[in-house]
């Protein structure tokens, strides 16, 4: 006798493994999650090709092996927070995902995956991703889902200081109200979530991003001190190690200026604590640049020391001064380069402006800053002290970064592929895929 | 005609004629327009009187400047992958690629192109793209009972928070919300005729879609019925206006693009000295570069090619 029919509902049996996917410009946030094991830490994989100066490629994870990195270029499949290039990605995914001896292998096939992009990508774009998941790799179960969304499944109440809470309360996910805002590799985008659902008509994007930050300070470094241009890695952790956002630009501006011919001002000297050094490697004895607090007779104590000896024993220091804080600023003030858009403030505030007036205060309250540039020292008070200016005067403003900016939404992913039901609900079936096709599942992912 | 299967799509702007040619170099190229746009449809309907009219030259010196900082690599480069990958050597086969799939690897696109093709596509009158009509600002609200002026009509509120909250109608509903600490306290004494409307106003749906919270109720204080001290609570949407934001369509790349709101145009844009960084006090003669102070410009002079002779 057949076996009874399965209803639709009971459907073939969930994959067991969920492959989470995080896959920002600069790095991917990848691990695989089981519903009843611990979760496990993410693996932050650069999300690049990358060549060296003696024409070595490294793909993804690979880069960790480079000791060299001056003059090494870079190509990246996610442009501008989208996925664009596919041939690049399938490499690294290949080889970070579907390579027997990687570390996170994973058979596609007895996999679901819960892949991120950004918001308002292009629905060109958004086809293609479609496809290769289901065709080229054959995923079992799909979710793609915008980045700042999956934030709502993390507790993100946990991440304020104040109103003291019930230790032993947990958290329901996703989150009910929560205005997140995002600042990556590539823009800053503000959306604004209720019940773990992204309101897409007040979703906003800053176009500065870390990039364009370190573009900026390259362009700086390279008109002032050495010709950084072919340096931008090492230009990133220089902005990593030194950068911070002001919290009176003024009176920073005034102490990091030299002065008039005739009339210097003392305190250029060492900027009351702005000027740094930063020590740069030679990747022969030093592969790793470090920070130290700037010391004006430096050169020549140095030209004292290495008297007589050899080469490698002198050292090449940038002296960072205003540097450090006016390019950060950009995040604020975007006009400063002639960006003709607003700071991040001002874009929350009209992010809310596209809202009604009830669900500002929810908003106001529960603001959270997730992606790498909110590693910056100062953003988050600054950030509060800016929207607490522009926003009304009842409200309260809390503005909160979880301990780790940057695999915060992976964690939110992690977490939401341990709650199957939600996740079944939301994702596509590859038997689904193939029964209604490209266009439902773009209408699907389309309509959270 | 014979055009060989190939249609030509109706598009917004000029492209650049294929070959080369020689043109001044003071346009605005595809790649630029993506970082900066021109005309966008949310930018339009504001004023335009800002304090910082450009010229063409400066306009193009910025845009050339934003797309040098947008780049990946300072000089262009092509990293092919790895050939050694290329055949499934050591490798998981995923089974043969469909047309499809086997098109999207190979395509060398870039993000620029993808968004002239969805801009160029996006131009045809096409009834079946329902993205494309979107409004600029998709905001719904149907509120009856408030007197508040919608959003949509009104840019200023964007950032005057604080005054269009003020000029809510004073019978605005105060529901108790989780979210506000302050609907608390003003909530236990409000007055009579606030108290009464609750019934017809807010539907009973709407309580269970925010939590109220858990928080305590502060103690009462005398001054709590003082009308100076009551705040206004703004009312919460209701169900079905919050299931309509939620199910509003995605806007577009180009749509979502934060603007540059009309306060910040009002304030003069801040000028830095192109040598040191410090406040840009000083105007080059020749090419209006700013400097802080005679020595920087001494130091830009020795580099200041833009007049001839100069």
């Amino acid at each position: 006798m057949a076996p009874p029919r399965r209803t639709k509902s009971s459907g073939p049996p969930p994959p067991a493994k969920t492959l989470v996917l995080d896959n920002g410009a600069y790095t991917i946030k990848a691990g695989v999650v089981q519903a009843d094991a611990e979760t496990p830490a993410p693996s932050i994989i650069p999300n690049c090709l990358a060549r060296d100066r003696d024409k070595h490629t490294y793909i993804g994870s690979q880069l960790s092996s480079c000791n060299d990195f001056s003059e090494i270029v870079f190509r990246r499949p996610v442009e501008k927070g989208y996925l664009v290039n596919w041939e690049a990605e399938k490499e690294i995914w290949e080889q970070e995902f579907f390579d027997p001896k990687a570390k996170l292998h994973c058979n596609p096939s007895e996999t679901s995956l819960i892949l991120t992009e950004a918001p308002n990508a292009l629905p060109a774009l958004q086809t293609n991703c479609d496809q290769v998941v289901f065709e080229e790799f054959g995923f079992a179960r799909y979710l793609r889902v915008t980045a700042p969304t999956l934030n709502a499944y993390t507790d993100i109440q946990s991440f304020f200081k104040s109103p003291a809470r019930d230790p032993n309360s947990t958290a329901a996910l996703p989150a009910e109200i929560l205005m997140l805002i995002d600042s990556g590799y590539s823009h800053t985008t503000i959306t604004p979530l209720l019940l773990g659902r992204p309101i897409q008509s007040a979703i906003r994007r800053l176009d500065v991003g870390g990039k364009l930050l370190t573009n900026y300070l390259t362009r700086l470094l390279s008109l002032r001190q050495y010709d950084m241009r072919n340096d931008t890695y090492l230009v990133n952790e220089i902005k990593e190690a030194t950068c911070y956002i002001s919290q009176d630009f003024k009176a920073d501006m005034e102490k990091t200026w030299k002065g008039p011919k005739g009339d210097r001002r003392p305190v250029y000297e060492t900027g009351d604590g702005i000027a740094k050094d930063y020590v740069l490697p030679d990747y022969h004895g030093r592969t790793k640049g470090y920070v130290r607090d700037h010391d004006p007779n430096a050169a020549t104590k140095l030209k004292e020391l290495v008297k007589g000896k050899a080469l490698g024993a002198s050292e090449d220091v940038l002296t960072l001064r205003n540097e450090r804080f006016t390019v950060p600023e950009l995040l604020f003030s975007p006009t400063d380069i002639g960006l003709r858009q607003s700071g991040i403030a001002q874009q929350v505030m009209d992010s809310l402006s596209a809202l009604p007036m009830g669900l500002w205060p929810g908003f106001l309250a529960n603001i959270v800053v997730v992606g790498g540039n909110s590693n910056i020292e100062g953003f988050v008070f600054r950030l509060q002290m800016e929207i607490r200016s522009l926003a009304p005067a009842e409200c309260i403003v809390r503005v909160a970064r979880p301990a780790d900016p940057i695999v915060n939404t992976w964690q939110g992913g992690a977490n939401l592929a341990k709650e199957e039901a939600t996740l079944a609900n939301l994702s596509v079936t590859k038997q689904e895929y193939e029964e209604y096709g490209a266009g439902w599942v773009a209408k699907k992912f389309g309509s959270r | 005609m014979i055009n060989f299967g190939v249609r030509e799509v109706a598009n917004s702007r000029a492209t650049a004629a294929p070959g080369w040619a020689y043109v001044p170099d003071t346009g605005v190229n595809a790649s630029v327009t993506a970082l900066q746009p021109s005309s966008r449809t949310r930018v339009r309907n504001q004023p335009t009187a800002s304090l910082h009219e450009t010229t063409a030259k400066q306009e193009a010196k910025i845009l050339r400047e934003l797309a040098a900082l947008d780049r990946e690599n300072h000089r262009d480069v092509l990293i092919p992958v790895p050939i050694r990958h290329k055949d499934n050597a050591g490798r998981v086969s995923h089974g043969k690629s469909t047309p499809a799939v086997r098109k999207i690897l190979q395509s060398q696109k870039t993000f620029a192109n993808h968004l002239s093709d969805f801009e160029a596509f996006s131009s045809l009158p096409a009834p079946s793209q329902p993205v494309i009509s979107i409004p600029a600002t998709p905001v719904v609200r149907t509120t009856p009972s408030t007197a508040v002026p919608t959003v949509a009509s009104a840019p200023h509120l964007t950032s005057k928070g604080t005054r269009s909250h003020k000029k809510k109608d004073p019978n605005a509903v105060s529901t108790p919300t989780p979210l506000r600490k302050v609907s608390t306290a003003s909530q236990s004494s409000t007055p009579l005729p606030i108290k009464s409307e609750p019934s017809q106003d807010i539907p009973v749906l709407d309580a269970p879609l925010l939590s109220q919270g858990n928080s305590t109720v502060p103690t009462p204080h005398p001054g709590d019925k003082d009308p100076l001290l009551v705040s206004r609570i703004p009312i919460m949407p209701s169900r079905e206006e919050i299931e309509q934001l939620l199910a509003a369509p995605p806007m577009t790349y180009i749509e979502a693009r934060g603007p540059w709101v009309y306060e910040d145009r009002m304030k003069p844009v801040r000028q830095f000295c192109e040598v040191c960084g410090y406040w840009g006090r000083v105007r080059c003669k020749g090419c209006g570069g700013r400097v802080c102070a005679l020595e920087c410009l001494q130091v830009h002079q020795e580099e200041c090619f833009n007049r001839y002779g100069a």
